[in-house]
């Protein structure tokens, strides 16, 4: 009976969120401009130029960027740190 | 003289400081990686302060966010301080919480009333979490030896000290990095809580998971640190995902920033090893009351005098987080030197 009592509330406090959830967050809107690649040449030209033509592909490549980025610097900064000696290894947990 | 520093920002069309991108995105990096949270309440106000165009503003600090937080929480894990299951469970949650309270934003909206009841809102949460955590930091010793005298109590008597009492309905879950066992609804409500929050007030919400992370679900506060950072990697992906598809990212802009980030972030996880825990929530406590001070002066329509607050603010914390890791590498050292000694005699 306790099982079942346990059941019927894990069912009802599942329904919760998605009856709470009936619509979409507010989103930024769109900003409806095009860069001036004229006067641009190399990495700016080329960001730009994606920028103008395809933002699904200059969204993905910002995102892609920032990881490649974030992940050769976390490498390197790890290489220099533990060469200065302040590695850091897995640590005990005190309040 | 700092003019030889300026970029040009293709998607922004203007000339931008480098020095300062790179700086502001180091000192949110520090804080970011000490105390787990994305750190858009500073970045905000100091690109606006520079003149940074505000279009890209959100956009371009979303994206840095995101590349900071692989590095820190890939710090983190290598501490032992992300409860992955945790995490996951937190942004399924967040995620449910945030489309909530979005929807009772657009509710207030149309009722008119939006605007204050978010910003006091906000103030209250700052200042609220801020003073609740000031007060657990002052009284810590005070409930410990209340908890020590009780057991010492119940021992004298032969009695098993009394259990806390806690919602423990079915299923359980353990989470063996954090070392707890909690109700699966607990832990759904408190991160549908923290997202609905977020959601409400329209920030990322790293700021109020982490000491819900602590207080409610029972972490760590060095796992709650980490954990926190490995759901703001998430949202930061998204956001950067989605504002970038609205051409709202400037992305040489977010590369500078990346860069002070990434390196500060690494500076901030190092400086978690050598703080304690409550150490780690009395700076959390300072810096989110100096925020939410900040946020009162915005109230007042002292908007360049509260973004200036908020980023000495972030300054002096980062400042102090330095001291506070160069003071326990030396230590650190010391006492290896010493190991080192005893070892050789």
């Amino acid at each position: 009976m306790k099982r079942l009592w346990v059941l019927i509330f894990n069912l009802i406090l599942l329904t919760v969120p998605s009856a709470l959830v009936w619509a979409a967050a507010e989103k930024a809107e769109l900003l409806e401009k095009k860069v001036d690649v004229t006067k641009l040449s190399g990495l700016n030209y080329f960001f730009a130029s994606w920028y103008n033509d395809n933002m699904w592909l200059y969204a993905i490549i910002v995102t892609v960027l920032m990881g490649v980025i974030g992940l050769i610097i976390a490498l390197v900064t790890d290489i220099i740190l533990k060469m200065i000696g302040m590695e850091v290894h897995k640590i005990e947990h005190h309040e | 003289m700092f003019d030889i520093f300026n970029v040009y920002l293709p998607i922004a069309e203007m000339q931008f400081n480098a020095l300062i991108l790179v700086a502001i995105g180091f000192s949110v990096g520090v804080l970011g990686g000490f105390f787990g949270v994305g750190g858009a309440w500073v970045v905000t106000p100091a690109l606006n302060i520079f003149g940074f165009p505000m279009a890209y503003a959100i956009g371009t600090d979303l994206a840095h966010i995101f590349g900071k937080s692989i590095v820190a929480t890939a710090k983190h894990r290598k501490m032992g301080n992300v409860d992955m299951k945790l995490g996951l469970m937190s942004i399924v949650g967040s995620v449910i919480g945030v489309e909530i309270g979005a929807q009772n934003v657009m509710w207030l909206t149309r009722l008119g009333i939006a605007g204050p009841v978010v910003r006091y809102l906000y103030m209250f949460l700052l200042f609220g979490l801020g003073i609740y955590m000031l007060y657990d930091y002052i009284t810590k010793d005070k409930r410990a030896a209340a908890q020590a005298a009780k057991v010492a109590a119940a021992a004298r008597a032969g009695m098993a000290v009394p259990v806390r009492k806690s919602w423990n309905l079915p299923p359980m879950i353990h989470f063996p990095a954090s070392g707890i066992t909690i109700s699966f609804w607990t832990v759904s409500a408190v991160f549908l809580f923290t997202g609905w929050l977020s959601g409400l007030l329209g920030v990322g919400g790293g700021f109020i998971r982490m000491p819900a992370l602590i207080y409610l679900i029972g972490c760590p506060t060095a796992i709650a640190v980490g954990t926190d950072l490995f759901s703001v990697l998430f949202s930061g992906a998204y956001g950067c995902f989605t504002y970038g598809i609205k051409g709202r990212v400037e992305i040489i802009a977010a590369v500078l920033m990346l860069v002070g980030a990434a390196i500060g972030a690494q500076v901030g996880v190092t400086a978690v090893k050598y703080i304690r825990g409550y150490g780690i929530r009395l700076l959390f406590a300072i810096m989110i009351i100096l925020a939410g001070s900040s946020v009162a002066l915005k109230q007042f329509n002292m908007t360049t005098t509260a973004a200036w607050v908020v980023m000495c603010a972030a300054l002096g914390m980062c400042v102090v987080i330095m001291i506070k890791l160069w003071n326990g590498f030396q230590k650190e050292k010391a006492e290896k030197a010493a190991m080192a000694m005893k070892g050789g005699a």
